[in-house]
């Protein structure tokens, strides 16, 4: 019985995973019109694209073309399983903290094997790119991860899910957890990929990159991953720093209002160049996560 | 969404998948670059048709050439076209790609678009102001629904006499051909 | 007797194998894949037979000792398998080659060598061993002349003053203890001081680090590393580069003991202190600087500094976990480094050269050579399901238990320097346009296919069974007095922290079925060209449409100005001085008569002014 109920909850996260990624991205696309004076397509716009995407007949460059995108999307698809989902981690405990990093390689690995495979240049700049920003954010990225570990002394996400539905949000109960905590924020956008960090796909100087030579159900496989991509970087965000929660609501307006904080952010910046990019990365977020690993190494 | 949209979704989501979700690439020769901007900015907003441009061929299912085809940007149009995955629609915009519009007697320009690609609908007008590119997309979206948008299938099945069109304009191409041609004796 | 016959199955076999390639070439071929066969069938025999052997003949009155544990087996069927399969790959790399019977002879030689040393019961033995190891990978990496003897020459230059150090340490060794027998020193550690110990340390870490190339010691590699025959290469990489690491673990865990060890220092500056920070700083900047090369197999050379960097990182915390996961990183290390170079040498057989910016799209002509270098870049990353991934994950809980979270922070982020490097030799080799003038390209010889999907098969097995090889390193932790894990077949059980493989195992098999499924039941997609591609419309231009140059460009123009090798530029200066030194001593032979007389008129007069003051 027990075993029925994890292999029920192993087929349903990442479908939950799924519905609430393209919520998501159905809602940026609203919220950003909003913000800049239009009307802006209906909420379940993504979800019409998706349908379309599979419709289509899409072209393949060869066996590693098809398969860097089915390994991207498992990648993601196994990693939501790592990551408590209202203390629902099917997972968790193969591993912890250390395999989610690792695992978190698959997917951009996937899509730069198959990109790479097209053989378009503007592709291998775009995955260029991605692994000199992956670079980038993964600095902080990682001083983050590390104070997480070392102030709950755990590797154990859910552990640390624990602690904080016992005490108070890690963001709130100290000083260097406050300081990564911003530091997180700052790279998320970097992480999700999204403005002022989209210069991997950036559609008007490299012909959006990595998916140039992506059509059909690529595509329609890509934004299922990108979906993901949103919900992992969020929920990441909000166990690790907002204390998850055992109840649905709350999780997913936590993850809603990171989100359109983000938003907002998104919205109204431009693009970075590559190296402006690294230049801000390795800049105050790492500045920050760094102190909040030394005041936790002291302390 | 009122019930006969939604009987329409059951009945064929792939239909209405593409009718309502247009990714856009226009090829802007002339003075078509100036009215498309508008159309995909805020001013007018072309997101809220599920208009989209894109970036690459591969990704788009419309599209847009506006302004006049002169013989070089004939190949391009013919090569973009021929990389953009079934099903595909065109749409001719302004005079000029229709009729050769003010360029009807130049060396350089072609008069006739429809006889190199297929195209499914025409805006004219020189030039069409944004508002005339939604109502073509309501027109597109009407014939979508009536299956009556099928440039690529006309594409694909009269293949040759396209390709012997284009060979005869531009002379050898080079690349091979889209689907296989069958020379008669 | 096993070990004994070993050895001498492994010498002789080489000369014979010389003589036999004089009388046939294909006889000489027979033979050494033979022979490096036989030996990895006697070591697989020798397993479990745990023993100590002494010799009948005796040397100089030093009694010669023989023996087989734990660690040694392991070592051994490391090096032997590895240089079985290295080869074999030369039958079809070394085919119209010069001096080929040399080549075979050599390899052997220095695979015997090596299993010598492992097998070593004496710190005599394993200076001979070590001597013959050095000099017969000398004249293999100068083996193709030019710029390859100066490379040998560097590399020489290097283990003499190391070996010439670890000298010292012997025989310091045998005038304290009276015995150069490595189980009589262990025991009777207690009466050497401290003091002593660690200049033994100091001593020895000179010989085994220029080896095992640790940072300050590392600068013989890229130039050894890319100059020699590309399979000597993967040995080279694979497992001469361990031996250093052998010696390490030797010393550390044998001999001193590891309690002993973790107090041994100047000071507050104790040893492993200083070792955890040469291996951080080993990984960190070598994969950097990896970034930065067009040379595939110099790229390579970097990164094996770079990994070299974990496994002492690992060795080097002196807890059961962090044994484990540097051990378990030497055999993982070997496995795929080895394939790497075995792919570049198959991708360099066929066309030519080696140098990233010229390559491309070659997965349609070697696809088999893709997969293996694939699959060895995903363990080199660490991709979960790859042996790479164990042991990182070893290394970096241990790391994590020992509090030593600014180690763990510079490791990983060598690890992110791995994806860079790794994808970039995958993608400007493999991925990307084929160029026309490997368009009629051949495959890769099947004799080139048989090592490269063994060793791939190797890595993806011991990354989703982890559980036979950590036993075995388990046992062999054990042994030396460390706390023993609980380990199963899948992995690692722990009170803080479980590694569970067959959960990523069973997760990513079945994510990776059900995306399948998905997508070939979706639209059959076309096949296209490579020539049918997105060119903003217009055709694809031939030999043209290809971005493998300055593949990090924004990247290379931040790090590049801080990564210059400074140790090699220093050591070269060096050279330099000693070079003029000696140039300006031999200013004194003038090739003038007169002079000469001048000379040893001189002498006589100083000796007549010291006899006569006396």
């Amino acid at each position: 019985m027990i075993m029925i109920i994890e292999v029920v909850k192993i087929i349903v996260l990442p479908l939950i995973a799924l519905i609430i990624g393209i919520f998501l991205m159905g809602l940026a696309r609203m919220i950003t019109a909003r913000i800049h004076w239009r009307y802006g397509p209906p909420i379940t716009q993504p979800l019409i694209d998706m349908v379309k995407f599979f419709d289509q007949r899409g072209i393949s460059h060869g066996f590693i073309f098809d398969f860097g995108i089915i390994l991207s999307l498992a990648g993601s698809i196994v990693l939501v399983l790592f990551i408590p989902f209202c203390k629902i981690a099917p997972l968790s405990n193969s591993g912890g903290l250390l395999v989610i990093l690792y695992l978190m390689l698959i997917t951009p690995l996937g899509i730069a094997l198959s990109s790479g495979a097209s053989g378009n240049p503007n592709a291998s700049i775009g995955i260029s790119r991605k692994f000199m920003l992956a670079l980038g954010y993964e600095v902080p990225f990682i001083l983050i991860i590390l104070t997480i570990m070392k102030s709950y002394n755990s590797l154990s996400l859910i552990d640390i899910v624990n602690v904080q539905q016992a005490g108070t949000w890690s963001i709130i109960s100290s000083l260097p957890l406050f300081l990564t905590g911003v530091a997180y924020f700052l790279i998320l956008p970097a992480i999700l990929g999204v403005r002022p960090f989209d210069m991997t796909t950036a559609p008007q100087e490299i012909s959006s990159g990595p998916k140039v030579e992506y059509s059909g159900k690529y595509l329609a496989l890509l934004s299922i991953e990108h979906a993901l991509t949103l919900y992992i970087g969020l929920t990441l965000f909000v166990n690790l720093f907002l204390g998850g929660s055992a109840n649905f609501i709350l999780f997913f307006i936590k993850i809603l209002i990171v989100f359109i904080i983000g938003l907002f952010i998104n919205a109204v910046f431009p693009r970075f160049r590559i190296e402006q990019a690294l230049k801000y990365l390795w800049g105050i977020p790492t500045l920050l996560a760094l102190a909040g690993l030394i005041l936790t190494m002291i302390i | 969404m009122d019930r006969n949209k939604i009987s329409k979704w059951l009945k064929g989501p792939a239909k209405m998948g593409h009718k309502y979700s247009l990714s856009a690439i226009y090829f802007c020769t002339g003075c078509g670059i100036i009215e498309v901007p508008p159309v995909i900015t805020a001013r007018w907003d072309a997101e809220r048709f599920g208009v989209i441009p894109v970036a690459s061929p591969r990704q788009a299912n419309l599209f847009l050439i506006t302004g006049y085809v002169s013989l070089k940007t004939l190949k391009a149009i013919i090569r973009t076209y021929e990389q953009m995955p079934d099903p595909k629609y065109v749409v001719g915009f302004g005079s000029c790609p229709i009729n050769g519009g003010m360029y009807w007697d130049s060396y350089n320009t072609i008069k006739h678009l429809d006889k190199y690609i297929p195209v499914d609908g025409w805006i004219a007008g020189c030039m069409p102001r944004p508002e005339a590119i939604f109502i073509g997309v309501t027109h597109l979206w009407t014939l979508i629904d009536k299956d009556m948008a099928k440039g690529y299938v006309k594409y694909r099945e009269k293949y040759e006499s396209y390709r012997k069109n284009q060979e005869q304009i531009l002379g050898k191409l080079e690349w091979k051909p889209l689907y296989p041609i069958r020379r008669r004796k | 007797m096993t070990l004994q016959l070993i050895l001498l199955i492994g010498f002789c076999g080489a000369i014979i194998t010389y003589f036999a390639g004089k009388i046939l070439p294909v006889l000489r071929e027979i033979f050494a894949v033979a022979i490096s066969l036989l030996l990895v069938g006697m070591i697989v025999y020798a397993y479990g037979r745990y023993s100590q052997e002494i010799a009948q003949f005796g040397f100089l009155n030093f009694k010669i000792v023989f023996t087989l544990n734990r660690l040694s087996w392991l070592f051994a069927i490391i090096i032997s398998s590895l240089s079985a399969l290295s080869i074999i790959f030369s039958l079809s790399y070394m085919k119209g080659k010069e001096r080929q019977d040399f080549f075979y002879m050599m390899m052997l030689f220095v695979s015997t060598s090596m299993l010598g040393i492992v097998f070593s019961g004496t710190f005599l033995q394993l200076f001979i061993f070590w001597e013959i190891m050095s000099w017969s990978t000398f004249l293999l990496i100068s083996y193709s002349k030019g710029k390859a003897v100066k490379a040998g020459l560097k590399y020489i230059t290097m283990s003499i003053i190391g070996s010439m150090a670890m000298l010292v340490a012997v025989i310091s060794l045998y005038l304290k203890f009276g015995t150069l027998e490595i189980s009589v020193i262990s025991q009777n550690i207690d009466i050497a001081s401290l003091r002593y110990l660690s200049c033994i340390f100091g001593l020895l870490f000179l010989g085994f680090g220029v080896k095992a190339a640790v940072v300050p010691l590392h600068t013989w590699l890229p130039d050894a590393h890319s100059e020699a025959p590309s399979p000597f290469s993967a040995i080279l990489s694979g497992i001469l580069i361990k031996m250093g690491i052998y010696g390490f673990i030797l010393m550390m865990y044998m001999v001193v003991g590891i309690k002993i060890f973790m107090t041994l220092g100047v000071g507050w500056m104790k040893f492993h202190y200083v070792f955890a920070w040469l291996g951080v700083i080993s990984i960190l900047i070598p994969s950097f600087i990896a970034i930065l090369q067009n040379d595939a197999k110099r790229l390579l050379a970097w990164s094996s500094v770079g990994q070299i960097g974990y496994i002492i990182v690992g060795i080097s915390m002196g807890t059961g976990l962090g044994f484990l996961g540097g051990t378990f990183h030497i055999f993982s290390h070997a496995v795929f480094k080895g394939l790497l170079f075995l792919t570049i040498a198959s991708v360099e057989y066929r066309t030519r050269t080696r140098d990233l910016d010229q390559l491309g799209g070659l997965i349609k002509k070697m696809p088999i050579t893709f997969l293996g270098g694939l699959i060895g870049v995903m363990g080199l990353i660490g991709i979960p399901l790859t042996n790479g991934f164990i042991s990182k994950w070893l290394i970096y809980k241990s790391l994590f238990e020992s509090n030593r979270m600014f180690l763990l922070l510079f490791s990983l982020i060598g690890t992110w320097a791995a994806i860079l490097y790794g994808y970039k030799i995958l993608h400007n080799v493999f991925l990307g346009q084929l160029p026309e003038k490997y368009r009629n390209m051949k495959r890769e010889p099947v004799f080139m296919q048989i090592p490269i999907i063994i060793l791939s098969l190797t890595v993806i097995l011991s990354g989703i069974f982890p559980g036979i090889i950590l036993k075995l390193i388990n046992n062999i932790a054990f042994s030396f007095g460390l706390e023993s894990l609980n380990v199963n077949m899948w992995g690692v059980v722990s009170e803080t922290g479980t590694l569970n493989i067959r959960n990523i195992f069973f997760g990513i098999l079945a994510a990776i079925a059900l995306v399948s499924i998905i997508f070939y039941s979706a639209k059959r997609s076309w096949k296209v060209s490579q020539d049918d591609n997105y060119a903003a419309g217009a055709f694809v231009p031939v030999e043209k449409y290809n971005y493998t140059v300055e593949f990090y460009a924004p990247l290379y123009k931040m790090i590049r100005k801080y990564l210059k090798d400074v140790i090699d530029i220093f050591y070269c200066w060096i050279a330099g001085l000693v070079d003029a030194l000696c140039n300006g001593i031999r200013k004194i032979y003038t090739g003038d008569i007169g002079t000469y007389v001048g000379y040893i008129l001189f002498f006589l007069a100083f000796l007549i002014i010291i006899y006569l003051r006396g």
